[in-house]
């Protein structure tokens, strides 16, 4: 991750969340890493705007105290539904991966600022690594069914780990892998063959995430191609509402706090 | 089916024919409060307004207040332990002066009781920050004397029951409404620290803030938070902020405010007949937004169920004593 000096806040309305004890609809493994949870919230599916939030804990006596951050992958209104992706890591998600169809979970959402896509915005670059894919798709959701293009470079260990591939690709995004499997996934390699795609019609937007090298990278493709690199990051949270400053995207500045990731992000621009 | 927690149930629940429903009100030194239930520091904000009906509680509590504006600690900040949460937030404040211009506001617009928790590094500090509230239309201060004392090498001022008694007793000097002192854990005698506070001039103490601790990190032989230690809260703290509540209200007459792990109404019943007059609830609010509304909603049932007209009669009704001295 970027130091937190090089991270601005973006303005940009968010909507109110709503908290709901929501049916779970699908909880099933993805790929070999992760998994896909879906539940009912017609609210949530409605309000969410791209690369928000949502706050998510089962409901039992003996599980984990804290719910967890998770990012809204895709989102359909019209069905009421909202999907997320995780890996399995630790005793949070360990627990989310216990919970059956049919059972219900705490979901506070959406939470967060997302991705801004600009006006005059052309063409729009995603550089997202393993599970920070998720908090992307969204943004190529909503540019479906406009003229903006949307590009993706998704990398990930070996193919089986990269996740949203098919939800891009559904959203009429231009999508290549990048693995270390294969040594496609090395920084020099990945800018190497953006240069040579994109420095004839470079996009306008730059947004990234799960990766501190591509967010890196991020800044230094925006600089040469004019372009503006926005960014989401995570932050231990508890809330996820801005109340308890568990969140901060740094050590703050003597007297002032940093900008909380929950509140303020996680959805950040990249001065760069 | 969706259930919608949003819209929690307000107010009481339909009495039993055969009793009116249960009276509520708990009288906290000199606060008549509509109910016993009201957040812990830090663990609340107007933004919850949002996810659930705040009118309904007790009163509301803000994050400790101090004189100068604070970064607060470097991150991270929290993380999960067995059973509960450590943090070292390290209160971040805008300061005084700038939370009375913006950030009470927000508090007062709730439709409950306010009650400021106020912290200092120095002495002074704590006076100041009472100077700067006098007349701002809160409804009680809460003094946390578990902040390092710059003073005293950077122990919390409750470690030295004088240097808290001077404290309190500026606090109390300064102000026009009822004072709660919070507690900390760690002290040897609960008791001790309470009778401090009430001699000081204390209308309540509050019973108690989180536990010292330390989550550790194997993999990179560090702690996990940036911090090192943090403090620990959540389920995990419930039967020790419960032992030192039934040894604080032993120790003194004026009212104990419970604290420590309570995620239900039932856990309130325990910390009432244990010896507090009112609770605050910290958390478990994160998991359950609205949590704090439901409980208030399940009281009336609560009552009934525990043979009460008046939730007041629960109060230190444990039928045996402390054998430790408190
Ligand atoms: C805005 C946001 C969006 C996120 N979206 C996703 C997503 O779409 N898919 C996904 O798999 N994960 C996502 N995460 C991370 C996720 O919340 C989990 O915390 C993380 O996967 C660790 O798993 P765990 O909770 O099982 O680990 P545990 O070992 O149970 O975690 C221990 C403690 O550390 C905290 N923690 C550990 N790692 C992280 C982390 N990377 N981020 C935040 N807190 C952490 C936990 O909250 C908990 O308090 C997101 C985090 C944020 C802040
Ligand atoms: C994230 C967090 C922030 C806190 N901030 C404060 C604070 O500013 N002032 C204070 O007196 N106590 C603070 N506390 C302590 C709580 O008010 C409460 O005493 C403690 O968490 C125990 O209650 P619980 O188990 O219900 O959370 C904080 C606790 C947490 C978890
Ligand atoms: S998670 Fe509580 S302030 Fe961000």
């Amino acid at each position: 991750m970027s130091g937190p000096a090089a991270l601005g806040v973006l303005e940009g309305e968010r909507p109110v969340p709503a908290c709901e004890r929501a049916e779970v609809l699908v909880s099933r493994p993805l790929s070999d890493r992760y998994r896909l949870l879906r539940f009912r919230s017609p609210v949530i599916a409605e309000r969410a705007r791209a690369g928000q939030f949502v706050m998510l804990a089962p409901v039992t006596e003996s599980g984990p105290v804290l719910p967890r951050p998770m990012a809204i992958y895709t989102r359909d209104a019209a069905a009421g539904v909202v999907d997320i992706v995780y890996g399995v890591v630790g005793a949070g998600t360990t627990a989310l991966s216990a919970v059956a169809a049919g059972e219900t979970v705490v979901v506070t959402g959406p939470l967060g600022r997302g991705f801004a896509i600009h006006d005059d915005t052309e063409r729009v670059l995603l550089l997202g690594r393993g599970v920070g894919i998720c908090a992307m798709t969204t943004v190529a959701q909503d540019l479906a069914d406009t003229p903006v293009r949307v590009a993706a470079v998704l990398s990930g260990r070996h193919d089986a780990s990269i996740i949203g591939a098919d939800v891009l690709r559904a959203c009429r995004a231009d999508v290549r892998r990048v693995t270390d499997a294969d040594g496609t996934s090395g920084v020099p390699a990945v800018r190497e063959r953006l240069h040579r795609a994109f420095d004839v019609d470079p996009p306008q937007q730059i947004l990234t995430s799960g990766s501190e090298r591509l967010t890196r990278l991020a800044a230094q493709l925006a600089a040469r191609w004019r372009a503006t690199a926005q960014v989401s990051i995570e932050a231990h949270m508890a809330c996820g509402l801005g109340y308890c400053h568990g969140c901060a995207a740094g050590d703050g500045d003597g007297t002032r706090e940093a900008p909380l990731v929950c509140r303020d992000g996680p959805v950040f621009r990249l001065r760069t | 089916m969706t259930t919608r927690i949003v819209d929690a149930p307000r107010g009481r629940e339909p009495a039993t024919p055969s009793r009116p429903p249960a009276d509520l009100r708990v009288e906290l030194g000199g606060l008549a409060l509509a109910n016993p239930v009201m957040p812990a520091s830090g663990c609340f904000g107007p933004e919850l307004a949002d996810l659930m009906p705040v009118d309904v509680l007790g009163a509301v509590v803000t994050k400790t207040v101090f004189a100068t504006a604070r970064p607060g600690n470097r991150t991270h900040r929290i993380t999960e332990v067995s059973h509960g949460m450590l943090n070292s937030v390290g209160i971040p404040s805008q300061g005084a002066a700038e939370f009375r211009r913006s950030g009470l506001g927000g508090y007062a617009a709730l439709g409950a009781p306010v009650v400021v928790s106020i912290g200092g590094l120095s002495t002074a500090e704590y006076w100041r920050v009472a100077d700067e509230l006098a007349g701002a239309g809160h409804a009680a201060l809460e003094v946390n004397v578990s902040c390092p004392n710059l003073e005293r090498g950077g122990a919390t001022l409750d470690t030295d029951p004088r240097a808290m008694s001077e404290v309190v007793a500026g606090v109390v000097a300064r102000s026009s409404t009822p004072v709660l002192v919070k507690l900390s854990p760690q002290l040897q005698t609960i008791g001790d620290a309470a009778k401090a506070a009430a001699d000081a001039g204390a209308s309540a103490v509050t019973v108690c803030n989180s536990f010292p601790g330390l989550a550790v990190n194997p993999a990179r032989r560090e702690p996990e938070l940036g911090n090192g230690t943090g403090g620990v809260s959540g389920p995990a703290v419930k039967p020790l902020a419960l032992r030192l509540v039934w040894l604080a209200a032993q120790a003194v007459d004026i009212p104990v405010v419970g604290c420590g792990g309570i995620r239900s109404a039932a856990d309130v019943a325990e910390f009432l007949v244990a010896g507090a007059t009112a609770v605050q609830v910290g958390t478990a609010t994160f998991a359950q937004p609205a949590l704090m509304a439901r409980i208030v909603a399940e009281l009336p049932a609560l009552a009934a169920r525990l043979g009460v007209d008046r939730l007041a009669d629960l109060i230190a009704t444990l039928t045996t004593r402390p054998k430790e001295q408190p």
